[in-house]
């Protein structure tokens, strides 16, 4: 098998803050494999989000960053200069954001703003430096014959967007939100890249386009072979499209591993809660089941697991540490003292009692996306 | 409807505006205390020669009349004569319509030219000390009225260095040196105030454009800095600044009376004061016309100006 194309060894990223330090991911690791797509799946603030930006260190300058390794394509990130940094961001590797609407620039044109990633990381001939792409943006406009013009097109054209030359003209506010998602994503893939970090690509769209959103990245996965790091709070969408899944809570992994072995046999009570909330066909529940809580505050986090909080389990141990355990299949990871060997007696105990999460681990889940 | 049929209508509504305006002002000016004769002849005057000169100045008549006549002589571009010279209105306020506009367009230039790199500046670097500084300066600016930043520039330039001319105004025609040169101090003087005020805008308005996701976007694609500053950044953050631009400068153009005076330049601003003081109802009437005119106007070029900066705005 031929090298990851993305390993990330014990990432932390903090924030100071005038609380105090803000752990916002915590000794998180994971592994992409090329062509892979990675999904990271957690509600809000469990610090999904910032392990992506982490990676490419769009955070905050309050932020810092530790890592054993960020090794991206064989290179290590973390100690790349921030010129190298530059040249990875937008060509190796390209980012999708959640909310079209606001993360295309609203005074250039669509096709613009694929035309520039073309210039920049492209191998058109056309200089890209700041005075010729003043001149572009202020005083000539960019021509609809140059190459990176083209491309753009022809990438609109891939994404599936119609009449790419006339859209290519038209500002994001002319496009519909599943439209800009495409333009987007087309954005992304402008330089060829080895790897697109989607942050919450679906979420600001309504089910129908975000199953074509959906359709359309695996599309891309086979035809530009490129990796993805889908970003998520819905397990739903991970079962659609990923192949191995990362769940995160509080800023630390509580469970990881491939898609259909977590879905179908989840062990953190965490990710049995996730579960629980997905809406099944099947259902004659009257209400669909809710995790009462919230996340607990990052900063000055107490040892132990952030879940205790919430967990129907918590027990003494809860409030110390937990090692990784591994599954019988190799590529099953979880983070909760239910599954240290000491204690198997207990959680047999707890999950007679009660009943639970019998039902749900043998059911398939009917519910999510639409197909 | 078109960008024609646009302002053709902003054009209507403009006249409604200078006409509801000029109405109220008109029926307004005569219901506050005072009265021209007296102020011509004296308190002490004999009561027939006053009555007289009301009869000759028409302001016997009742309001409507006053009125009426009033509007039709304006029909005919006709704005009356000053009571006081007996000047034709329209020619006692053209010839101080130039200074006016000169300070205004020279000291809105200078404001631009200062507030916008310090507002970048002060946005791309905040709290640091080049933020500090320019923070302090705009404050001393905002918090400083005009006519003292104009005394001192005045002190300066004109006393120590003996470099530009305290006194007057030198009309365009005798040339552009001898022109800038008379209302460069007072032009300086109203560009800092403006330009402090701008400043501000043009900071806070970076500082949201900064953290916009597409921002974000820009610097995730890798681009250079600066390009993502001046090319995704500056035309959006100019947006909310150009509405205050077009407040400021209209301000401008009212006149700044103060600044009039310490320069000894006879302008809108001065003759309004004059006017006003001397109750001079037809001058007071025509520059209040001359200025809503313009007011609005502006207000439409800036409308206009939005569609240029602002791709969401097309009419």
């Amino acid at each position: 098998m031929t090298e990851p194309i993305l390993e990330v060894k014990n990432l932390t990223t903090s924030f100071s803050t005038d609380e105090g330090e803000l752990i916002a991911v915590d000794d998180v690791s994971f592994t992409i494999d090329r062509g892979e797509i990675f999904g990271i799946v957690g509600e809000s603030g469990s610090g999904k989000s910032v392990t992506a930006l982490s990676i490419l260190q769009l955070i905050d300058s309050t932020g810092q960053i530790d890592a054993d390794e960020i090794l991206f394509d064989g290179e290590d990130l973390l100690s790349a200069s921030d010129e190298e940094i530059r040249q990875i961001r937008g060509s190796k590797m390209g980012m999708i954001f959640q909310n079209p609407s606001t993360s295309l620039n609203p005074v250039l044109t669509v096709g613009e703003q694929i035309a520039e990633v073309v210039r920049h990381h492209g191998d058109v001939d056309e200089s890209d430096s700041f005075w010729r792409e003043m001149g572009r943006k202020y005083v000539t406009g960019t021509s609809t014959q140059s190459p990176s013009w083209k491309r753009a097109v022809s990438l609109l054209e891939k994404v599936g967007i119609p009449a790419p030359e006339e859209r290519a003209k038209d500002y994001p506010h002319q496009l519909s939100g599943g439209m800009k998602q495409r333009a987007m994503i087309a954005q992304a893939l402008a330089a060829d890249p080895e790897l697109i970090i989607a942050d919450e690509p679906t979420t600001a769209l309504d089910v129908t386009i975000e199953a074509q959103i959906l359709a359309e990245l695996e599309n891309l996965r086979e035809e530009f072979d490129v990796s993805i790091i889908f970003i998520t709070h819905d397990l739903g969408v991970i079962r659609e499209i990923c192949d191995n899944v990362t769940v995160m809570y509080a800023g630390e992994v509580m469970e990881a591993g491939d898609v259909r072995t977590i879905i179908e046999d989840p062990w953190h009570p965490y990710t049995q809660d996730l579960i629980a909330c997905i809406p099944r066909l099947s259902d004659d529940r009257e209400w669909l089941t809710v995790s009462e809580g919230n996340v607990p505050s990052l900063v000055n986090k107490e040892p132990g697991c952030p879940y205790r909080y919430r967990c129907d389990y918590e027990f003494g141990e809860c409030t110390t540490e937990s090692e990784k355990f591994a599954g019988s299949s190799a590529n099953h990871q979880v983070k909760c003292h239910l599954h240290d060997p000491e204690h198997d007696e207990q959680l047999a105990t707890m999950e007679r009692e009660s009943g639970l999460y019998d039902s749900q681990s043998t059911d398939s889940i009917d519910g999510g996306v639409s197909q | 409807m078109g960008l024609r049929g646009y302002v053709l209508k902003r054009i209507a509504h403009a006249l409604l505006v200078v006409y509801l305006v000029t109405t109220v002002l008109f029926i307004g000016i005569r219901s506050v205390p005072g009265d021209p004769a007296v102020l011509i002849l004296g308190r002490d005057a004999d009561p027939a020669a006053m009555q007289e000169l009301r009869e000759s100045l028409g302001l016997n008549e009742p309001i409507y009349v006053q009125y009426v006549r009033w509007m039709s002589g304006i029909m005919r571009g006709d704005f009356g004569n000053s009571l006081f010279t007996n000047q034709p209105v329209t020619d006692t306020i053209f010839g101080l319509v130039e200074p006016t506009i000169s300070i205004a367009i020279v000291a809105m230039i200078i404001a631009i030219f200062i507030a916008i790199p310090a507002g970048i500046i002060s946005a791309v670097r905040q709290y640091s000390i080049e933020d500090d500084i320019v923070t302090f300066v705009s404050f001393i600016g905002l918090s400083q009225p005009s006519f003292f930043t104009g005394i001192l520039l005045l002190l300066i330039f004109a006393g120590h260095f003996q470099l530009l001319p305290a006194f007057g105004y030198n009309p365009i025609s005798e040339g552009i040196l001898p022109w800038l040169s008379s209302i460069i101090l007072p032009a300086t003087a109203a560009g800092i105030s403006s330009g402090a005020v701008l400043m501000r805008m043009v900071r806070s308005s970076m500082l949201d454009v900064l953290n916009e996701d597409y921002m974000r976007t820009a610097e995730a694609k890798g681009l250079d800095k600066n390009l993502i500053l001046f090319k995704h950044g500056l035309q959006n953050a100019l947006i909310p600044v150009l509405t205050l631009g077009g407040l400021l400068f209209g301000a401008l153009l009212g006149g700044t009376v103060t600044l009039e005076i310490v320069f000894g330049i006879n302008g809108i601003g001065r003759l309004v004061i004059q006017s006003i003081s001397r109750r001079d109802f037809p001058v007071i009437q025509g520059v209040v016309i001359i200025i809503a005119f313009v007011f609005v106007m502006l207000n439409l070029v800036v409308d206009l100006l939005y569609t240029a900066i602002n791709p969401k705005i097309r009419y």
